[in-house]
């Protein structure tokens, strides 16, 4: 229910800087979620929020106050484990019960909060459990999940909260978060370093990678305008395509040299090449912006087909253009022989160049 | 344990008896002397001492007697040291209580806490106070029991119960911090700090989360302390008069002119040890749990 704002958030830890001045503002009542890979620092971050973990530097705000001075058991947010943290020596349901008691909330009260969070992770089953160390991997994860969820903090934290979950109940959760977010107006923060379910999740994402920001912004900035190649690589299935080649201009015409490859990229010329560090460019396709064409056509390039792979709703065909192989996904059902010739079509409007030195996405 | 009996029955026959063979041998050399002590608390003192050994004879509860029920016995040879023993056991036996008791309640309290301040908040130089920690029981006891003798002659806490308890309580608390903290080391961090985002205060974080997923190891801890302070000799017999004296001094100092009446001690010994085997019985499960612990926990 509040905005939570880091500002130039650090944390070091021996050598290792795990959050490397981290600035952010999340708004209240958002779904903002911490996308990165392992080891980006979500976590840490996450512990600063909650309070677990007090940082080296920088300051966390709640609605403009700052609150590293509040201890974590003051700070009133909830926050779901990723290694579950589930109290070993408890029942299932005093774990669920717990930050309920703590708060002193009433014994009737606790019941029948536990019991409508434990329906709706479809764990009342479980309830009478004594030991929940000896629960699978998705009931301790539902579990954990009923202890984060069965208050109303100002913030909930959820560190890789649907990992161990089966696919439906993950659609389920993820529509669950959602409408909490909505209807219980909660602020949430979500860690993950699934870039899908980010983008299924996530009202505003914000990639990190080594403890640094790399881009802050709604799913679709992120997708369609990444700011940076590790953004565009690490966000998207499959992979965004990237050719890597000498810019050169030949009769007013811009193109893209790689072996024996050579990519008009006229219509995409612009201010970026002024801000080039060298001759050399990125071009970055996503697979749903190459076509591809059995006959030749104008403007198309020739490749060789290596193999395709479908999934149902659409397949994804692996070429190869020069010494690049490109993955194009294709609507349906596609089938190609291996090695055979195939003509593909790049839609230069949704492409992007990117500086390989710098890493930056010019366009 | 199913797939462990399944492998002995897998044995051949020779391979079995030779395996029972040894263990046979094995458990005859740990537990004769304990059967050979039993045997002479239930002999008199001439069928103690008879040659070739007695292995069939008439037990007597003399000895046992002797020990509870004192002067309504027929004195037969109790004179001395050995009339001062048997009239005075259960003096000894309560003083080993208290003392055994108290150290390790105190051993317990300072030591856990001490343990868990080390392993969570780890206050700076926390390896160094470690060592040192340890380093305290590197010498050897006798080296300081002098020095101890006169201090606690000065200060007044020679034979009191008082001076051997903080003492104990020393010699413990090395091992108590260093087993404790190993305990809590190995329990993860994440679940303290969920327990705080829950809204739990340090103190109650340490007695209501962090103490109960250790009880495995308090348990073993409890075990080794125990066996520590109720076998413990050397300082007991310097640091103590007969009030205060604990039962392995008040076994050994048995000498007399009459020679040696070991029946009555080994009574005394098998009362004395009695304890000892119960504890281990009732801790039986927490010590064999606390072998696996580390093991068998998800997560």
């Amino acid at each position: 229910m509040v905005r939570v704002s880091l500002i130039d958030l650090t944390k070091r830890y021996g050598r290792i800087t795990a959050v490397d001045g981290l600035n952010l503002d999340i708004p209240n009542m958002s779904l903002t979620v911490l996308l990165g890979p392992t080891g980006a620092g979500k976590t840490t971050t996450i512990k600063c929020i909650s309070g677990v973990i007090s940082p080296d530097k920088g300051d966390i705000l709640f609605d403009g106050e700052s609150v590293i001075n509040i201890p974590p058991w003051e700070r009133n947010v909830a926050q779901f484990f990723q290694t579950y943290a589930l109290y070993p020596h408890l029942s299932v349901y005093d774990n669920i019960a717990y930050p309920l008691r703590e708060r002193g909330v009433s014994k009737d009260e606790i019941d029948k909060r536990v019991k409508e969070v434990a329906r709706k992770l479809r764990i009342n089953h479980l309830l009478d459990r004594k030991d929940p160390t000896t629960l699978s991997g998705g009931e301790m994860q539902r579990v954990a999940l009923a202890r984060t969820l069965v208050r109303e903090p100002k913030v909930i934290l959820l560190d890789e909260p649907i990992s161990n979950l089966d696919a439906k109940l993950r659609e389920e959760m993820i529509y669950e978060f959602k409408r909490l977010c909505r209807e219980l107006c909660q602020t949430i923060i979500y860690a993950t370093p699934d870039h899908l379910e980010a983008l299924a999740v996530g009202e505003r994402i914000a990639v990190i990678k080594d403890g640094k920001l790399h881009q802050y912004g709604t799913p679709e900035e992120i997708y369609n305008h990444p700011v940076s190649k590790f953004v565009a690589t690490f966000v998207g299935s499959p992979t965004i395509n990237m050719i890597e080649g000498e810019l050169k201009m030949k009769d007013g015409s811009l193109y893209l040299v790689e072996g024996g490859v050579t990519i008009n990229i006229s219509n995409i010329a612009g201010d970026w090449i002024n801000k080039l560090s060298g001759d050399k460019i990125i071009l970055a396709i996503r697979p749903e912006d190459i076509l591809i064409l059995k006959e030749r056509q104008e403007g198309s390039l020739e490749a060789k087909a290596l193999i395709a792979e479908p999934l149902g709703h659409e397949t994804v065909v692996t070429c190869k253009l020069g010494e690049n192989e490109l993955k194009i996904l294709v609507r349906g059902f596609f089938s190609v022989k291996y090695g055979e010739h195939v003509w593909i079509k790049i839609n230069m409007s949704k492409a992007h160049i990117i500086d390989p030195k710098t890493e930056v996405v010019l366009i | 344990m199913v797939e462990r009996s399944r492998i002995v029955r897998r044995r051949s026959p020779i391979k079995r008896a030779l395996l029972y063979i040894t263990v046979i041998l094995v458990c005859i050399v740990f537990v004769f002397p304990i059967f050979w002590m039993i045997a002479t608390a239930f002999k008199t003192r001439a069928q103690a001492f008879s040659w070739p050994p007695l292995f069939i004879w008439e037990p007597t509860t003399r000895n046992f007697i002797d020990i509870f029920l004192k002067r309504q016995t027929e004195i037969e040879a109790i004179t001395g040291w050995e009339l001062e023993l048997a009239t005075g056991a259960e003096i000894f036996f309560i003083n080993s209580m208290i003392v055994t008791f108290g150290s390790i309640v105190l051993a317990l309290l300072i030591g856990t806490l001490a343990a868990y301040s080390f392993s969570r908040y780890r206050p700076k130089g926390t390896d160094t106070l470690m060592f040192f920690i340890l380093s305290t029981r590197m010498l050897p006891g006798i080296v300081v029991a002098i020095p101890i003798y006169f201090f606690y002659r000065n200060i007044g806490l020679y034979s009191t119960h008082i001076g051997l308890i903080l003492l104990y309580t020393m010699f413990n608390l090395p091992f108590a911090v260093w087993m404790m903290k190993s305990f809590f080391d190995e329990i993860p961090r994440d679940i303290e700090q969920a327990a705080m985002v829950d809204g739990t205060k340090p103190i109650k974080l340490f007695y209501k989360i962090a103490l109960p997923q250790v009880i495995v190891g308090l348990a073993a801890t409890v075990g080794f302390l125990i066996i520590n302070v109720w076998n413990e000799f050397l300082f007991a017999l310097l640091l103590t008069e007969r009030s205060v004296r604990t039962v392995p001094v008040a076994i050994a100092s048995t000498r007399g002119e009459v020679g040696i009446n070991w029946g009555l001690i080994a009574a005394i010994e098998t009362l004395y040890v009695i304890p000892a085997i119960v504890l281990i019985f009732l801790l039986q499960k927490y010590l064999l749990r606390g072998m696996t612990f580390g093991t068998v926990r998800g997560v």
